[in-house]
């Protein structure tokens, strides 16, 4: 039978995969390049993720049972549908990277600082190989359990910051100018990258697809945007853009500021403890993604035998980035997006190209 | 049959297969030497011979076994065929074959006739009597099962305050008859089942018609059916055989001493599987949250019912998480702990001389140790055990100082919370899950802490019970199955089935109690 999943899945899905690194790392990122417009840059990122997620939707719109490496396969045969997967392949390994920085660092720069960094990229990939395993459905179940620890978190870090909220920090607006902050958005629109390349591998199998139009897709990236740009907001008002700046994990100075009346004054473990599940969600698909591409490149039909050759390349991949914090930046803020970009908005750009220009192939095999 | 009693009887399998295989013979002697040859010479195989209508020309015997036959039964079968039949002066030629004989001269409730050797072996070694008279080409079943069993009585790991007091018993018609009584409804089916080479238990499998999910029974009839054991000794047995999951700590088959349970998970379009003598009927399909929810939820008012229910929950929580997360703030976060109370924490522990980890974990084994002497342990002794081992050591314990007066207050709040799951079985899987999260949160901290429990969770969503997601109403979220599970709304609301159930319509709609409206209707 074929594995399924529900709209519901799928938008809690977008989310987890969005979530974790656009609080984490993104807004410190928008911070140090547009100030106080960083919630405008979010945003404005939405927006653009919007379009980018249509544009995913546009090519199996006709095809909603192919994913894009199937799809491949029908347009130019086995050897395109190869080099799709091969680049799908590259981009989650290459995403791998700001995934493990997102995760590490905030467990091992504010709650472990002298386990070795090892620990945190095998337990992740343990847990991820463990979802990987038991499959999409699996996987789509976490994730809206993942969609509730983030309300969770949102609600207790709007509680927490309530009290020093000033208003007057995101003053004045558009200080940065438009064009600077259109250009910012791209980091927060790198992290809707990961969205819809996840959709390029999942969208087949969600429950009616072609009836949705393409707004499930769109309600995900509305949804992130919408619980993301609480902390854009948060930061900016709360500790000031010049503050969140200083930080690489800037949603963790949030969270040790947050605080609830005189007794619990720092509760951000167990904002990290829910934290922690759309993280090691990003992980989890980061294995799926790459271990179905190299499934098919293989010509293997289940992705299973590949996942601990796809873990052990991730592992590598993740352990050189995260052990050198300069590296881990200088990649997040200047390689991550001019890699994501490209290949989120060219891949589906080129497949529609070649849908228009032999969509005669593919009546040709439906018929 | 195994080599050994080949060897002792010295009769290979073969020549048992054929005589079981035997059709019934019109000579008297040939079905005596048969019935005499498969049983053997047992103790507990008694055989009373009788002239048919006192008539010598046709003599008769019976088969039964001492202990599981009704002696009474079958004195009332010895009268009728000897007294009753010349007293009304019947002539046994008549009497030409055994369904004549059972319709005109037997007065038992249940008289059958069989064909072959093996069935009436089969139905003696159940307690039936048989019956075989000499020129009748068949024998006669009749059912005199009557052995000392245990009375109904309240089940005692399934304790509830307000609610019917009687528990399943070790005889399943009994047990089936406890159901019935509840549930009158001629939809009801039993249907039965017989697994177990040697021991042939008895299994029930009860539904109802038109409630249980299409093709639900067929499964449980085919997993069942594929049961190729030599024993059946009680329910675990066949749960292990039957699970989805056979390799989860999680129980994916219910499994209860309660009759009103059982009802109520037929009532719910499940399939309960009665076994013959054990207490324990199993229901399928089982769901993760039904551990946490107790017959009491129902039978008192919903206000109570969800308090309660609630309560259960935070104790299912503390007693898988709290050793784990008092060890992970203790070992590595304590700058997380309020200070006052990690001064507290800290004064406590100044003394220990083991680390938390290894402080917890032996004093969670040591919780571990008592209970299970306790439950061992004949019942007045058992409670010394326990009372001994939590108040005395436990206090020498601290005042030794080789534990922490924290950990002591840990661990019991953990096991008093353990003990606040209704599900005995699943609370003693609980127990097993704390270990691994212990253990990896008291050496990695958080890291350890979140991702045990995460693949924990994993695992549980990837489970499934007869098809039916282990997690189920709330991963996959059903809305409608929602007001049965986190709490317990008011009668008049719970108006619909749980999602898999074939009909959904439990009551009428608009039930609510409310007085009569302005213009006199209802």
């Amino acid at each position: 039978m074929k594995i399924q999943i529900s709209n519901g899945m799928f938008i809690a899905m977008i989310l987890n995969i969005m979530y974790a690194k656009a609080i984490g790392v993104t807004q410190g990122v928008l911070a140090r390049t547009v100030g106080q417009d960083m919630w405008l840059a979010t945003l404005l990122g939405t927006i653009e993720g919007i379009v980018m997620m249509y544009l995913t939707y546009l090519v199996i719109r006709r095809t909603p049972d192919k994913d894009y490496i199937q799809l491949g396969q029908l347009l130019l045969g086995r050897w395109f549908s190869s080099l799709v997967a091969l680049v799908i392949f590259a981009f989650f390994i290459v995403a791998f990277g700001p995934v493990m920085i997102t995760f590490v660092y905030h467990l091992r720069d504010y709650f472990l600082p002298d386990a070795p960094l090892w620990i945190f990229v095998v337990t992740s990939l343990i847990v991820g190989t463990i979802g990987c395993y038991y499959g999409l459905e699996v996987m789509g179940r976490i994730a809206v359990i993942g969609l509730l620890f983030m309300f969770a978190l949102n609600v207790l870090i709007t509680i927490g910051s309530m009290q020093e909220f000033d208003i007057r920090n995101l003053l004045p607006i558009m200080e940065s100018g438009a064009p600077k902050t259109a250009k910012a958005s791209i980091h927060y629109l790198s992290d809707c990258a990961m969205a819809t390349m996840m959709a390029t591998l999942v969208l087949p199998v969600v429950k009616k697809v072609d009836q949705g139009h393409g707004r499930f897709g769109v309600f995900g990236i509305m949804g992130s945007g919408m619980m993301i740009i609480i902390w854009a907001i948060l930061e900016g008002a709360v500790l000031s853009s010049e503050v969140t700046s200083q930080y690489t994990l800037s949603c963790m100075k949030l969270a040790r500021n947050a605080h609830m009346g005189n007794f619990l004054q720092r509760y951000e473990m167990i904002m990290i403890a829910l934290y922690s599940l759309p993280a090691l969600f990003e992980v989890m698909f980061c294995i799926y993604g790459t271990s179905v591409c190299m499934s098919r490149i293989f010509g293997i039909k289940s992705n299973r035998p590949m996942i601990i050759p796809c873990c052990i390349m991730l592992g590598v991949f993740g352990y050189w980035i995260i052990k050198d914090h300069f590296r881990a930046l200088d990649f997040l803020e200047n390689y991550w997006p001019f890699i994501a970009l490209p290949v989120a908005i060219g891949l589906p750009l080129v497949m529609i190209l070649l849908r228009k220009m032999l969509g005669y192939k593919l009546q040709k095999k439906s018929a | 049959m195994p080599e050994n009693d080949q060897a002792k009887d010295g009769k290979p399998q073969d020549d048992m297969q054929r005589l079981l295989e035997q059709p019934i013979q019109p000579q008297l002697s040939d079905n005596v030497t048969a019935v005499d040859e498969v049983m053997g010479e047992s103790v507990d195989l008694l055989k009373r011979d009788f002239l048919l209508c006192g008539n010598p020309d046709y003599p008769g015997i019976l088969y039964f076994l001492d202990g599981m036959a009704d002696a009474s039964i079958v004195d009332t079968v010895l009268k009728a065929l000897i007294t009753y039949g010349s007293e009304r002066n019947l002539d046994p030629a008549k009497l030409s074959t055994a369904d004549m004989l059972r319709t005109s001269l037997m007065i038992n409730a249940s008289v059958k006739t069989f064909d072959t050797v093996a069935e009436g072996i089969s139905a003696l070694v159940a307690g039936d009597t048989l019956m075989f008279v000499n020129g009748l080409k068949q024998g006669v079943l009749i059912c005199s099962r009557g052995w000392k069993d245990r009375g109904v009585e309240e089940p005692s790991s399934e304790n509830n305050v307000r609610g019917p007091r009687d528990g399943f018993t070790e005889t399943i018609r009994t047990n089936t008859a406890n159901v019935r009584r509840r549930i009158r409804d001629p939809h009801l089916r039993i249907d039965p089942m017989v697994i177990g080479k040697r021991t042939q238990t008895d299994i029930n499998i009860a539904y109802i018609n038109n409630l249980v999910k299409p093709g639900l029974v067929d499964e449980v009839k085919k997993r069942l059916g594929g049961i190729k054991i030599d024993a059946i000794l009680e329910s675990g047995y066949i749960e292990e055989l039957i699970e989805d999951a056979p390799l989860s700590p999680f129980n994916t088959v219910q499994s209860t001493e309660r009759p009103d349970k059982a009802a109520s998970a037929l009532l719910e379009g499940r399939v309960v599987i009665f076994i013959d003598n054990t207490p324990v009927v199993l229901i399928v399909p089982t769901f993760f949250w039904q551990f946490i929810q107790a017959p009491d939820d129902y039978y008192n008012r919903y206000w109570v019912g969800s308090f309660f229910r609630i309560v259960r929950y935070c104790a299912f929580l503390i007693s898988l998480l709290l050793p784990s997360i008092y060890v992970m703030l203790v070992s590595f976060h304590h700058e997380m702990i309020p200070t006052q109370l990690a001064l507290t924490i800290a004064s406590g522990r100044e003394v220990v001389p083991f680390p938390v980890l290894l402080e917890a974990l032996i004093m969670e084994l040591a919780f571990e140790l008592m209970r299970e002497a306790g439950l061992r342990m004949p019942k007045p002794i058992g409670q010394a055990v326990s009372i001994v081992g939590s108040l005395i050591i436990g206090q020498a314990a601290v005042q030794a100082g080789l534990v922490s007066p924290f950990m002591v207050i840990v661990v019991a709040i953990t096991g008093i919370s353990s003990f606040a799951i209704p599900s005995y079985s699943s609370s003693l899987a609980l127990r097993m899950f704390r270990f691994p999260i212990l253990i990896a949160s008291g050496t990695m901290g958080l890291l350890g802490f979140a991702s045990t429990f995460f693949a924990l969770l994993l695992h549980a969503l990837s489970i499934r019970s007869f098809g039916e997601p282990y997690l189920t109403p709330l991963s996959p979220f059903r809305p409608s199955d929602q007001r049965d599970t986190m709490l317990r709304a008011p009668m008049w609301m719970l108006n619909s089935r749980p999602g898999f159930a074939q009909d959904h319509d439990r009551m009428g709609h608009d039930q609510m109690p409310a007085p009569p409206k302005k213009d006199g209707s209802q």
